[in-house]
C-alpha cells in the first residue's frame, strides 16, 4: 500500500487541506504545533477508523465546525483506491471506492485491504514516534513473533481468528483468576461443596462422641439400676430398722439389766432351801418355846427362885461361868489380901517419905561414884576438923604462954619503929634540899644523901631487944598458928560445900551429913516398896479385872445379877450351882425338860446358823433381802424372755446392724441419707435414661440426616462436570496453542531474516558501533564492535531508540512482500545526536526505495538534504 | 458350612461420573451401597450361614461417613443376635487406624490385626475352621503379606482372606500377591477383596475375588454381589448371588442419523428393545452418526440430552435406564490444512503435546485434588489429544465450508 494523497475535511486545525505523497521518501517539516501528530492520527483515524467519543482528545474533531474527516487515496495491488471517513458510528461512516475501476466498494471491504496489517500492528510497527521507540520490542521474542505470525503465514488470519475464538471460549470456561469461567465457578462451588462437607463431616467425630458417651451412659445406667436396687434394699432395712427402734430400745434397756452380774444363789432352789431353813427354825423356835413354857410351866409348880428360872433358859452359858467360880473366888481372897499387904506397905512407904522427902519429893540414891565421893569427902572432913582441933589447942596453949610474957600490951611495942617516920621525912627532906642546891653534883650528892639517910630510917634502925625477941617469935607462933587454922577453916569450908552440893543435888538438904547414910539405905527401901507396890497393884488389877470380867459376863447372862457385887454373885452362883447340883439329881421331868431345851435350843441354834450361813454366803442381812434379789433375779428372767421375744421380733440382722446404730437421732439420719441417696441415684438414672434418649435421637439424626452421603454425591457429581469443564478448556486451550505454534513454524524462518537485516540497519545507525542483535527467547541485546554484548537496559536512550528503530524497518524490509504499509514516523529522531540522525536519514532515504516513508519534523536540516518529497506544514 | 464371602461394601460412597440425577433417583442412589450390603446381611441369615468373611474396604475412611458407621453397628448386632460371627479384614480405603474407633463392634465381629493372624471357629455342627488374614494398618501396604500366612492349620477347614492385587512388579501398594503362593498354602478358600470386578484366580481350591456388593461408575458395570460358600463333598463351593441395587451399562446406540431428530427416533427405538432388567444407569456411545453443525453442538454440550430425558421420561422409566451421558464414537478421520503445510502441523502438535506444555498449561488446576487426579490419569493426555484433534478437524471442516 503506497498513500498517494490525503484530504482532509476538518480534522484538529487542518481544514480543506490536500497533501500529495511520493512513492518513495516524504520530508513533512513544520515547527511545533504545525500539526505533524495530527497528521499521523488522521492517516491512522481513516485507515482504521476515529477513535470512540469517550477519548475526544484522540478525535481531533475541527475546532471551526468544518466537517469531521477526510479522505486517503493510496495504491495497492496496483490498483488505486480513495478512502473516506466522516462523523459516524462506529468509527465513522467509511465509503471505499475503487478509482481504477471507478468502482465503489462496500465498506467493509477496507478491512481486507488493509489485511493482515490492523490499527495495533500499524500503531506498534509502522507508526513510529518517540515515545513509542524503545518500547514496544524491548520486551522479547514472543512479542516480536507474534507480529510475525500475525502476518507471516497464508491464511494465518483464520486461524489466528480461530485460535482467538479458542482461546476466548477456553476463558469462558476457565480463566486463572476470575470469578465468571465456568470452571473458575464450579471450582468455587468446589470450595463451598468441601466446605460444607468438611462441617458435615465434623458429625463424624460427633457421632464417635455420641457412641462413647451412649456405650458410657448405658453402662453407667446398668450401673446405677444396680446401686438403686441396692440402696433401695439398704433403705428399706433402714426403714425397717427404724421402725423397730422403739422395739430396739425396750431390747437394749432389758440388755442393760441382763447385762449386771448375776449373783448365783437366787434361783428358785435356793429360795425352797431358803423355805426348808426358815421352817426349821420356825419348828425348832415353837418347840423350844413350846419347851420353854412347859419349863416355866414346871418351874412355877417347883417354885423356882427367880435366878434359877433365869438360870435355866441360859444354863450352857452360865455353866462355864460356875466352873470358874473357884478360881474367881480365889481370885477375891488374893485381892483382898493384896490389898491389906498394899496399905501395910503404903504405911511404910509414907513414914519413910515424911522422914526423908522433901516437898513431897523423896531424895535420890547415890550412884556409885557419888557414894564414894562422898565417902572420900567425909573423911577428908574428918581430918580436917580433927587437925583443926589439933592446931586450936596448940594456939589456946600458945595463947596463955603469951599472956604471960607480955603483961600490957604497950611494952610489947619496939620504940624505934615509931622513929622510922622521923627517918624518912628527915632523908625526904635532905633529898628535896638538895634538889635545891646549885650544881648538878650537889643536887646528886645531896639526894644521895636524902635516900641514904631514909633507907636507914627504915631498915638499920629496926633492931630489937632479946625479950622482945621471944615475945615476937611467940606471937609469930600465935599467928602461924592462927593462919594454919584459917587454912583448916578454908579447908572445911570447902569441903562442906561440896558435900553440900551434892546434897542439895541429890534432895539431901535438909538431911545432916551424918544421917546421908542412914538416908541411904531408907531409900533404897523406899523404892523396894514402891516396887512391891506397883507388882501387887498389878496382881491387884488383874485379880479385879477377873472378877469384873467375870461379873459382866454373869451380868450379861443373868441380868438380874448384872448390878450385885462379887460376894452377892458368887454366894447366888453357888447357891445356883447347888440349886442346879441339886435339881439335876432331884428332879428328872426337869431335867430331861432342860436336856430337851437344851436340845431345841441346839437345834434352834443350828437352824438359825445354818439360816446364817445361808444368808452370809449370798452376802445377806436378811431373809427379806434375799427374797428381794430372789424377786429381782426372777424379774431379771422375766426381763431376759422378753428380750429375746424381743429380739426375734427385730430379727438377727436387723439387731445387729441397730446395735451400731448410735441413737435413733443417727438411724433417722441414716435413713434421711439412705432416701435422699436413694432420690439422688434415682435422679441420675433418670438424667441418664434422659441422656440416653436424647443420645439415641442425635444418633438417630446424625445418621438418618444424609447430608453426608448428599453433600458427597453432589461433591463427586460436580467434580464429574469440573472434569468435563477443564477437559473442554484444556482441549481449546490446546488447540489453539497448537494453532499458533503451527502459525510459528510457518512463519518462524522470518525471524533470523529480520534479526539480520536489524542488525545490519543498527550497524549504520550507530556508525558500526554495534554490529550484531540477538533476540532470545525473553530478551533482546546487542554486540558492540568490541564484541562485548549489552542489554537493552544497558543502552542510552538514544541508542535504544536506535534499536527499536532498526528492528521496526527491519520488520518493515522483511515483510514487505507480505505487507507494503508505508512507515510513518513522527518526530523520531530528537534523542539522536546530529551524526547518528544523518546516518538515520540517509538509512530513511535508502529504505525509501521499497517502502514509502512518510517522515513528519520540526527539524528544518531535512530542508538540505536535497532528497525526498519535502513538504512544509506551514504553507 | 456355609459362610458369606463378600467384599468392597464401599458403604456410603457416592457414585461417580455423574452430573446430575433425577431427584427420584437420588435416593435410591444414595442408599444403593446400603440395599446392596443388606442384601448380603438378608441372606446371611436367611441362609443361617455359620459365618460372614468381609474381605475390607467395608467404607471409605476418608469419607468419614456416619452413615457407614452407624450401618454396620446395625448390621453387626442383627447378625450378632443370629449368633453368626463376621470377621473382617480392612482394606485400604478402611484401614485400622482411626483414633475416633473407640467403640467397639459387637461380640460376634472379629477385626483381624495388621499382622496376619488366624482366628479358629467351632461350627454348630462340630466342624473347626480357621480363618486368617489381616487388616491394612494404613492405606498402602506394599509389601507380599503371604509368606506370613500359616501353613493348612489343624482344623477341617482353613480360609484366607487377603484384600490385594496380584503382583505387577511395579507401583504395588495393596499387598501384592502370587496365585501360585496362595495354592501353595493348601488352604481350602481364598477369600479376595479390592478388585471390583469379580472373578476367580483359581477354581480348586477357589480363589476369587467377590467384587463389589454395588457398581459405583461406569466402569463396574454388570451384575454386583456376593458369594454364598457351601461345602460339597469336601469342598468349598461358591456360588454368586446380586446383591446391586443400579446396574451400570455402557451401551452402543447404533445409528447413523445425520440429525437430531432421526438421533432421537433411534434411541427410543433402542431403548424399547433393550428394556433393562432392574434400575440401570447407561452411558451411550453412538456409532455411525453424522452430525453436523448445531445439532452436533447440541449434542455435545448435552442440550439434546438433556432434552431427550424430559421429553422421553417414560420411556425411560418403562426401560429402567437413566441416561448419564452420551457421546459420538470418535471420527478417526486426519485434520487436513487446506492453507498451510501439513508438516507445520505436525511441529506446532510436537511443540504443544508435551508433557511439560500439557503440565504449564493446567497450572493451578493442579492444586484442585479431583481435576489433578483426572490429570494424572494415563489416558487423559491422549483423550485430550484426540478431542484436540476432532477440534481441529471441525475448525478445517469450517474453513472449507467456509471457502466452499
Amino acid at each position: 500500500m503506497k498513500l498517494k494523497r490525503l484530504t482532509i475535511y476538518g480534522f484538529g486545525h487542518f481544514h480543506d487541506r490536500t497533501f500529495d505523497l511520493t512513492d518513495g521518501l516524504n520530508f513533512l517539516v513544520g515547527p511545533n504545533e504545525a500539526g505533524k501528530s495530527t497528521l499521523t492520527q488522521f492517516i491512522t483515524a481513516i485507515l482504521f477508523g476515529f477513535p470512540t467519543k469517550k477519548h475526544p482528545e484522540l478525535r481531533y474533531e475541527p475546532l471551526d465546525g468544518s466537517r469531521f474527516g477526510g479522505e486517503m487515496q493510496f495504491v495497492q495491488a496496483d490498483v488505486t483506491y480513495t478512502v473516506t471517513r466522516t462523523a459516524g458510528p462506529h468509527g465513522g461512516k467509511v465509503t471505499l471506492h475503487n478509482d481504477t475501476t471507478d468502482l465503489a466498494l462496500p465498506a467493509n471491504n477496507l478491512a481486507g485491504l488493509l489485511a493482515p496489517v490492523d490499527q495495533q500492528l500499524f500503531t506498534s510497527v509502522y507508526a513510529i514516534n518517540e515515545p513509542r521507540l524503545g518500547q514496544v520490542f524491548a520486551a522479547s521474542k514472543q512479542e516480536l513473533i507474534d507480529r510475525l505470525r500475525h502476518v507471516g503465514a497464508v491464511g494465518s488470519d483464520f486461524w489466528l481468528t480461530q485460535a482467538h475464538q479458542l482461546d476466548q471460549q477456553a476463558d469462558s470456561r476457565y480463566k486463572p483468576q476470575g470469578r465468571n469461567p465456568i470452571l473458575n465457578q464450579q471450582l468455587q462451588a468446589h470450595r463451598e461443596l468441601t466446605d460444607k462437607l468438611a462441617k458435615a463431616d465434623a458429625a463424624y467425630g460427633t457421632y464417635w462422641q455420641l457412641l462413647q458417651e451412649q456405650q458410657d451412659l448405658r453402662q453407667q445406667q446398668a450401673q446405677t439400676q444396680d446401686q438403686l436396687a441396692q440402696q433401695r434394699q439398704v433403705t428399706a432395712q433402714l426403714t425397717q430398722q427404724a421402725a423397730s427402734w422403739p422395739a430396739f430400745a425396750e431390747w437394749q434397756r432389758l440388755g442393760q439389766l441382763a447385762d449386771q452380774p448375776v449373783p448365783s444363789g437366787f434361783s428358785a432352789d435356793d429360795a425352797t432351801q431358803l423355805e426348808q431353813l426358815r421352817g426349821q427354825v420356825t419348828a425348832t423356835e415353837k418347840a423350844l418355846t413350846a419347851d420353854q413354857q412347859r419349863v416355866q410351866d414346871l418351874q412355877q409348880t417347883a417354885q423356882l427362885p427367880p435366878l434359877f428360872q433365869e438360870y435355866l433358859p441360859v444354863a450352857a452359858q452360865v455353866d462355864p461361868l460356875l466352873t470358874q467360880l473357884p478360881a474367881v473366888q480365889q481370885a477375891a481372897q488374893m485381892q483382898q489380901q493384896l490389898a491389906a499387904q498394899q496399905r501395910d506397905l503404903q504405911q511404910r512407904s509414907t513414914a519413910l517419905e515424911t522422914q526423908y522427902a522433901v516437898g513431897g519429893q523423896m531424895p535420890r540414891p547415890f550412884s556409885l561414884a557419888t557414894l564414894q565421893q562422898v565417902k572420900d569427902l567425909q573423911e577428908r572432913l574428918t581430918a580436917a576438923n580433927q587437925k583443926r582441933r589439933r592446931i586450936q589447942q596448940h594456939l589456946n596453949q600458945l595463947n596463955e604462954r603469951y599472956q604471960q610474957q607480955q603483961p600490957t600490951r604497950q611494952q610489947q611495942r619496939n620504940p624505934l619503929a615509931d622513929k622510922q617516920l622521923i627517918w624518912l621525912a628527915v632523908g625526904l627532906v635532905v633529898l628535896v634540899g638538895s634538889l635545891l642546891l646549885p650544881g648538878t653534883l650537889f643536887k646528886l650528892v645531896g639526894a644521895l644523901c636524902g635516900v641514904a639517910v631514909g633507907y636507914y630510917g627504915v631498915f638499920q634502925v629496926d633492931s630489937s631487944t632479946p625479950a622482945s625477941r621471944e615475945l615476937e617469935d611467940l606471937t609469930a607462933d600465935i599467928r602461924d598458928n592462927q593462919a594454919q587454922l584459917r587454912e583448916g577453916g578454908h579447908l572445911v569450908d570447902d569441903l562442906t560445900t561440896q558435900l553440900d552440893v551434892i546434897g542439895e543435888a541429890h534432895g539431901l538438904g535438909n538431911v545432916p551429913l551424918a544421917q546421908w547414910s542412914a538416908a541411904q539405905t531408907a531409900i533404897a527401901e523406899w523404892e523396894r516398896l514402891s516396887r512391891q507396890m506397883e507388882e501387887q497393884g498389878a496382881q491387884l488389877a488383874k485379880a479385879k479385872q477377873t472378877i469384873a470380867e467375870f461379873l459382866t459376863a454373869v451380868g450379861q447372862v443373868l441380868p438380874s445379877l448384872a448390878t450385885s457385887d462379887f460376894a452377892t454373885v458368887a454366894t447366888q452362883l453357888a447357891d445356883l450351882q447347888a440349886r442346879q447340883q441339886a435339881s439335876q439329881t432331884q428332879s428328872g421331868e426337869l431335867a430331861s425338860l432342860t436336856e430337851r431345851l437344851r436340845t431345841d435350843q441346839r437345834a434352834a441354834d443350828e437352824a438359825s446358823h445354818a439360816l446364817a450361813i445361808f444368808l452370809s454366803t449370798r452376802n445377806l442381812r436378811s431373809v427379806a433381802a434375799f427374797y428381794d434379789r430372789y424377786q429381782t433375779q426372777r424379774e431379771r428372767q422375766n426381763q431376759a424372755q422378753q428380750r429375746t421375744t424381743l429380739a426375734q421380733q427385730i430379727g438377727p440382722a436387723n439387731l445387729a446392724a441397730l446395735q451400731q446404730v448410735a441413737d435413733q437421732a443417727s438411724l433417722t439420719q441414716s435413713v434421711q441419707q439412705a432416701q435422699t441417696q436413694q432420690a439422688q441415684l434415682q435422679q441420675t438414672l433418670d438424667q441418664t435414661t434422659t441422656r440416653l434418649a436424647t443420645l439415641a435421637g442425635q444418633l438417630a439424626h446424625l445418621t438418618a440426616s444424609g447430608t453426608q452421603a448428599t453433600l458427597r454425591q453432589r461433591l463427586a457429581n460436580l467434580e464429574t462436570q469440573m472434569v468435563a469443564t477443564t477437559q473442554e478448556w484444556l482441549v481449546q486451550r490446546l488447540t489453539s496453542q497448537w494453532i499458533s505454534a503451527t502459525l510459528a513454524a510457518a512463519s518462524g524462518d522470518r525471524l533470523p531474516q529480520i534479526v539480520a537485516q536489524a542488525s545490519k540497519l543498527y550497524g549504520k545507525l550507530t556508525e558500526n558501533r554495534y554490529t550484531e542483535i540477538e533476540l532470545t527467547a525473553t530478551t533482546l541485546r546487542v554486540r558492540r564492535a568490541d564484541g562485548a554484548w549489552r542489554n537493552v537496559g544497558q543502552l542510552s536512550r538514544g541508542t535504544a531508540e536506535q534499536l527499536d528503530l532498526a528492528v521496526k524497518l527491519a520488520f518493515a524490509i522483511v515483510m514487505q512482500q507480505q505487507v507494503a504499509m508505508p512507515l510513518l514516523i513522527d518526530d523520531g529522531f530528537v534523542n539522536f545526536d546530529a551524526d547518528r540522525r544523518q546516518a538515520a536519514y540517509a538509512l530513511l532515504a535508502e529504505i525509501s526505495q521499497t517502502v514509502q516513508i512518510i517522515f513528519l519534523t520540526a527539524d528544518t536540516a531535512v530542508e538540505r538534504l536535497n532528497t525526498g518529497n519535502l513538504i512544509r506544514l506551514n504553507d | 458350612m456355609k459362610f458369606i464371602h463378600a467384599a468392597d461394601l464401599h458403604l456410603d460412597s457416592p457414585f461417580l461420573g455423574l452430573t446430575t440425577l433425577p431427584s427420584s433417583l437420588l435416593t435410591t442412589v444414595r442408599q444403593s451401597t446400603f440395599t446392596a450390603a443388606t442384601r448380603v446381611f438378608d441372606r446371611a441369615i436367611a441362609e443361617q450361614v455359620d459365618f460372614v468373611l468381609l474381605a475390607g474396604d467395608l467404607f471409605d475412611r476418608a469419607e468419614q461417613s456416619v452413615a457407614a458407621q452407624a450401618y454396620l453397628f446395625q448390621q453387626f448386632d442383627r447378625l450378632n443376635d443370629q449368633h453368626i460371627p463376621v470377621i473382617i479384614s480392612f482394606g485400604n480405603h478402611d484401614y485400622l487406624a482411626d483414633q475416633h474407633q473407640t467403640v467397639a463392634y459387637p461380640a460376634n465381629v472379629t477385626v483381624l490385626g495388621p499382622d496376619v493372624t488366624t482366628h479358629t471357629l467351632t461350627l454348630a455342627s462340630g466342624e473347626t475352621v480357621a480363618v486368617s488374614g489381616f487388616s491394612y494398618p494404613e492405606r498402602w501396604v506394599p509389601t507380599d503379606q503371604v509368606a506370613d500366612f500359616p501353613a493348612h492349620a489343624e482344623t477341617q477347614w482353613h480360609i484366607g482372606m487377603l484384600h490385594g492385587a496380584v503382583a505387577t512388579g511395579t507401583s504395588d501398594h495393596y499387598a501384592p500377591f502370587h496365585v501360585a503362593d496362595l495354592l501353595a498354602k493348601r488352604y481350602d478358600y481364598w477369600a479376595l477383596g479390592h478388585i471390583h470386578h469379580r472373578q476367580f484366580l483359581a477354581e480348586q481350591p477357589p480363589i476369587l475375588y467377590a467384587g463389589n456388593t454395588q457398581g459405583r461408575s461406569i466402569n463396574e458395570t454388570g451384575e454386583k454381589g456376593a458369594y454364598l460358600v457351601t461345602s460339597q463333598a469336601g469342598k468349598l463351593v461358591p456360588e454368586f448371588f446380586p446383591t446391586a441395587e443400579i446396574l451400570w451399562e455402557a451401551a452402543t446406540l447404533p445409528s447413523t442419523a445425520t440429525d437430531l431428530p432421526q438421533l432421537t427416533t433411534d434411541l427410543t427405538d433402542w431403548l424399547t428393545a433393550n428394556t433393562a432388567t432392574q434400575a440401570t444407569l447407561t452411558a451411550v456411545t453412538v456409532s455411525s452418526a453424522a452430525l453436523t453443525g448445531a445439532d452436533l453442538t447440541s449434542f455435545k454440550n448435552g442440550e439434546w440430552l438433556a432434552l431427550y430425558q424430559r421429553t422421553h421420561a417414560r420411556q425411560l422409566k418403562a426401560a429402567q435406564r437413566y441416561l448419564i451421558g452420551a457421546k459420538l464414537a470418535t471420527n478417526q478421520a486426519q485434520p487436513v490444512a487446506p492453507q498451510l503445510d501439513q508438516s507445520y502441523w505436525e511441529q506446532g502438535a510436537a511443540i504443544i503435546f508435551t508433557t511439560d506444555n500439557l503440565q504449564t498449561t493446567f497450572g493451578k488446576l493442579a492444586q484442585d485434588p479431583a481435576l489433578a487426579e483426572w490429570f494424572a490419569q494415563p489416558d487423559t493426555a491422549t483423550q485430550v489429544h484426540e478431542q484436540a484433534e476432532q477440534l481441529l478437524a471441525e475448525l478445517m471442516g469450517e474453513e472449507a465450508h467456509d471457502e466452499a
